[in-house]
């Protein structure tokens, strides 16, 4: 019920971790879910499709890792890089 | 363009947690116990307080905190039962109270002059197992019109709980209730479960529950979680 709310906290998790400039250039943000999370797997999946797909994001995606367990945390975020740069 | 992954390891409720932690530290400094009332909707927990608060009210300084999804109903119930302070948080449609919302609260109630505090969660057997809100112990509120099954259904609120009052004992007669099952499937979930059965409309079982607050009270910060 409260995944949004969980969603939204990973995109703050991601932010702190790349700066608010980087957002749009996501590509991928990976995080583990334990089936006794407390939380619906593909509800948060939604969540956060919608979320990374628009602004401040570009076209982030999900990649969750089903676990067994009550873990919930975020484990790493791609970021594109201009080799120009 | 090329793709760089940034380890991050950090736990979505990292945050959530740090400000637990700080709650939980502000409370103990100032010796103050409290709990977590936590349940479905309409199992009772305002009445449970109401109730409380008329018995105990002249004796335990008592502050509430409730969480109320849309209105102020709660805390106007509460209000009118006790010059102690009650702070209500309206959660604007969320599902569970979080412990950012507990610090805001406690900015307004005077900590020196409080035995005892309460945190009436939204009513909801799932999200608000997940928030740790600084307490020291969350009290599961199950009441008979709900069915014995509910802490099989669901297992982790009654599984972060240390106590649960199984409430609407009056209404025992009227209804197929089994309460050995219902203990027994608690017990399955969590065995550690300390046990209080009232009616909070008659006041029938309170005594035992009044006397577990006044000794929580008196013993400061004598349950930690």
């Amino acid at each position: 019920m409260h995944e949004l709310s969980i969603a939204l906290d990973v995109c703050r998790i991601a932010e702190e971790h790349v700066g608010a400039e980087a957002l749009a250039r996501v590509t991928a943000i990976g995080l583990d879910v334990g089936n006794r999370a407390g939380i619906e797997i593909d509800n948060l999946e939604f969540c956060l499709e919608a979320l990374l797909g628009s602004a401040p994001f570009g076209s982030g995606k999900p990649e969750i890792r089903r676990l067994e367990g009550n873990e919930l945390s975020v484990t790493y975020v791609e970021v594109e890089d201009d080799d120009g740069s | 363009m090329t793709v760089r992954r940034i380890d991050v390891r950090e736990k979505v409720m990292a945050k959530n947690d740090e400000l637990a932690v700080q709650v939980r530290d502000r409370l103990h400094a100032h010796g103050v116990p409290s709990l977590n009332l936590v349940s479905s909707p309409g199992s009772g927990k305002t009445s449970l307080l109401e109730r409380t608060l008329d018995a105990l009210g002249a004796r335990v300084r008592m502050a509430v905190v409730t969480g109320d999804v849309q209105t102020q109903n709660d805390a106007d119930r509460l209000a009118a039962r006790t010059d102690r302070l009650v702070q209500a948080v309206v959660t604007g449609g969320a599902c569970h109270m979080d412990a950012r919302q507990i610090i805001t609260a406690l900015d307004e109630i005077d900590l020196e002059y409080t035995d005892l505090l309460f945190v009436e969660n939204v009513g909801n057997l799932v999200c608000p197992a997940s928030w740790d809100l600084g307490e020291d112990a969350k009290v599961v509120i199950f009441s008979v019109t709900e069915g014995e099954d509910k802490p099989l259904k669901y297992p982790r609120m009654f599984e972060c709980s240390d106590y649960c009052v199984i409430n609407k004992t009056d209404l025992l007669p009227y209804l197929p209730f089994d309460m050995d099952r219902a203990i027994a499937y608690a017990r399955e979930v969590n065995s550690d479960l300390r046990f209080f059965f009232t009616s909070a409309l008659t006041g029938d079982g309170m005594e035992d529950w009044y006397q577990f607050l006044t000794a929580l009270a008196r013993a400061e910060g004598a349950i930690r979680a």
